[in-house]
């Protein structure tokens, strides 16, 4: 019966039916099903299968949209509950944000969908973070990973200046250092000194659990 | 000759076999487009408005106001790469939602761009609140200003206005994902907002320039790329909706109004994903929007694609025995990236499939700022020396030698725009 809902969920996210998923999560929760199973083999797998189908190019960008919509209601109604729940070991702490005068912010929506869904604890600066921003969230919530955005030519010139401000404060050794965004590259990901390069939302996960050792 | 109708003209007959005299620019990009080959292939200019900025080192907030120095930066570096046209264009995807009213970010080093954290547009009842567009709002005046600078310092059939086409305009005012459940979930929400952005934000601009004696107007359509927007969305959505603005402006204002240029530009990043049905399919859809009649790779990963797979749509989409021309467009990113012996080999290797039976063309798909300008002049050097016709049998065996050129600075001393371009490094503010 529990698996039966949890399906449910999961292909209520995967078809990005974000009414429904929340109704679903609700419905399981009220079933007294565990908030973190209901997580894990619901929501997760359901944005998961998303994944795979995009990465088979059976879904598209606008139906990934919708995946990532209805994953992100069923983590509203889900997310008290996890809060009052062990959750296990997390992967470490990962902040993200888009570099100041860039407010361009899809891309980074749907890595931190997919990075909450892998297991990471997320710390969302948003668009338009400013360096010292960034450096200061750094010291305060010490990440395993920092992620910086960019979607200008312009604008993601700035990630090289965040990344020897890291260092310059000492602080470089203990973070590994992500980049992404339409404009960036494997080879500006290497010019600027950052431990890897997202190529897309999905790339960026992975990326992310290898940094780890996941 | 400075006269694009003759230039034109002269294009058309070297094409069909009429060969004489030495063709301009546009001459030899009329040749590729119309009859067999020019005498070299063409390299068209890019969208460079950052790339151009940095390269001249004028200030955003100065160059994203002033008309006329975002034509002279334009034309003066065009010209310095010698490109055989120009493409001027600015911060094309915001004009029409920042003169509506969006919150705008400025910097000192990049365009404007939309505050997407509070986007005009929150729901439907905000289409009936916003109002039609007040042309002399914003930089709408500056948008119209570079329409007619472009066309009375370079005249020809690519000179003109440009605009934001209905689907990015939507996606510039409500943010891309909202924008797309609309077109997945909600039809009658989304003709809404075709209906919004065609009639009450892109006409009362289309009006406008007309009346400033601009009579053609190209609108870009990123937004409506591949994977952001499917070939079946793009036939749905984007066709019909440049269909009604172009005869709408055809018959109210005897102009041309061209809108979703790059939509089902093939964007797909991952090398694993190319699909050579989805590719056609996109090549298909792109046709029916863009102003002119080619086969077209724009803004993607086009460093990875089997060019075989794009001759082979172009000779199949071609008519009367003669295969469609072909842009081939070098990635931005693979411009700036590259090593300049790359940046040969890979045009080398796309003159040797797409370019032996002519009909092609070389273009780069939005020059990144940072680009290097040995990058671009290399590729503009390799296409003027590997891409003569005829085509030599074996391009491995022709030598390309380093591009030559003076600084840019020392260079412009002597050129028309010297003045404005230097005078603006004074100013930080417009």
């Amino acid at each position: 019966m529990s698996d039966e809902k949890y399906q449910a969920i999961s292909k209520a996210v995967t078809e990005g039916e974000d009414i429904q998923t929340g109704e679903l999560v609700k419905a399981a929760l009220d079933a007294s099903l565990p908030p973190l199973e209901i997580l894990q083999k619901g929501v997760v797998d359901g944005i998961t299968k998303a994944g795979e189908l995009w990465k088979a190019n059976q879904y598209f960008l606008p139906d990934v949209i919708l995946s990532a919509d209805a994953f992100k209601v069923g983590m509203e109604v889900l997310d008290p509950e996890l809060k009052n729940t062990q959750t296990g070991p997390s992967r470490g702490k990962y902040i993200i944000g888009v570099v100041e005068g860039d407010m361009h912010d899809l891309g980074k929506s749907l890595v931190v969908a997919l990075l909450t869904s892998a297991g990471f604890e997320v710390v969302d600066l948003g668009i338009d973070v400013p360096m010292d921003k960034f450096v200061e969230a750094v010291k305060t919530h010490q990440p395993t990973i920092v992620g910086l955005g960019a979607y200008m030519t312009t604008t993601m010139l700035i990630m090289k200046d965040i990344i020897k401000e890291l260092s310059n404060q000492g602080l470089r050794n203990n973070v590994k250092v992500m980049v992404g965004g339409v404009p960036t590259s494997q080879e500006f990901s290497d010019e600027v000194g950052a431990d890897a390069w997202g190529r897309d939302a999905l790339d960026a996960m992975q990326k992310a659990l290898t940094l780890v050792g996941g | 000759m400075a006269n694009p109708n003759l230039e034109m003209l002269h294009g058309m007959l070297y094409g069909k076999g009429i060969r004489f005299g030495r063709l301009s620019g546009l001459a030899r990009i009329i040749a590729a487009m119309t009859g067999d080959h020019a005498d070299v292939v063409p390299f068209q200019g890019p969208q460079i408005h950052d790339h151009a900025m940095t390269v001249a080192k004028v200030p955003a907030r100065k160059y994203y106001w002033d008309a006329d120095l975002l034509v002279d930066v334009h034309l003066a570096v065009c010209r310095w790469y010698g490109f055989d046209s120009a493409t001027i264009v600015a911060d094309a995807y915001n004009l029409e939602v920042e003169a509506l009213g969006a919150k705008m970010i400025y910097s000192d080093y990049a365009m404007p761009t939309v505050d997407v954290s509070d986007p005009l547009i929150k729901s439907p009842s905000d289409l009936d609140k916003i109002g039609s567009l007040d042309p002399s709002k914003g930089r709408i005046p500056y948008g119209i200003k570079i329409g007619q600078l472009f066309l009375q310092k370079s005249p020809g059939p690519f000179a003109g206005g440009f605009f934001c086409s209905p689907w990015s305009l939507i996606c510039q005012a409500m943010g891309y994902p909202k924008a797309v459940r609309a077109l997945k979930r909600d039809k009658a929400f989304a003709q809404a907002l075709f209906d919004w952005a065609e009639n009450q934000a892109i006409w009362p601009y289309m009006q406008a320039l007309r009346k400033a004696e601009v009579k053609n107007a190209n609108g870009a359509d990123a937004w409506a790329a591949f994977p952001e927007l499917t070939p079946e969305l793009v036939e749905e959505w984007i066709v019909p909706s440049a269909d009604r603005l172009r005869e709408r402006g055809k018959k109210e204002l005897g102009m041309t109004v061209s809108a979703g240029t790059a939509a089902a530009d093939y964007c797909e990043e991952d090398i694993a994903k190319f699909d050579k049905e989805v590719m056609f399919k996109c090549w298909t859809a792109a046709a029916k929007t863009f102003p002119l009649k080619v086969a077209f790779s724009g803004m993607g990963r086009t460093q990875e694609w089997n060019m075989h797979w794009l001759q082979e749509y172009a000779v199949k989409a071609g008519t009367g025995g003669k295969k469609l021309p072909v842009m081939a467009s070098l990635n931005g990113r693979f411009m700036r990236d590259s090593e300049p012996e790359q940046i040969i080999a890979k045009i080398a290797e796309w003159i040797d499939i797409l370019g032996r039976d002519g009909r092609m063309l070389v273009f780069i798909g939005n020059v990144p700022a940072d680009t290097p300008s040995l990058n671009v002049h290399t590729a503009v050097n390799a296409v003027r020396t590997l891409g003569k016709y005829p085509i030599a049998k074996d391009l491995s065996k022709i030598k390309v030698d380093s591009p030559q050129f003076k600084p840019f600075d020392e260079w412009l001393k002597d050129q028309p725009e010297a003045d404005i371009i230097f005078k603006s490094r004074q100013s930080k503010a417009n």
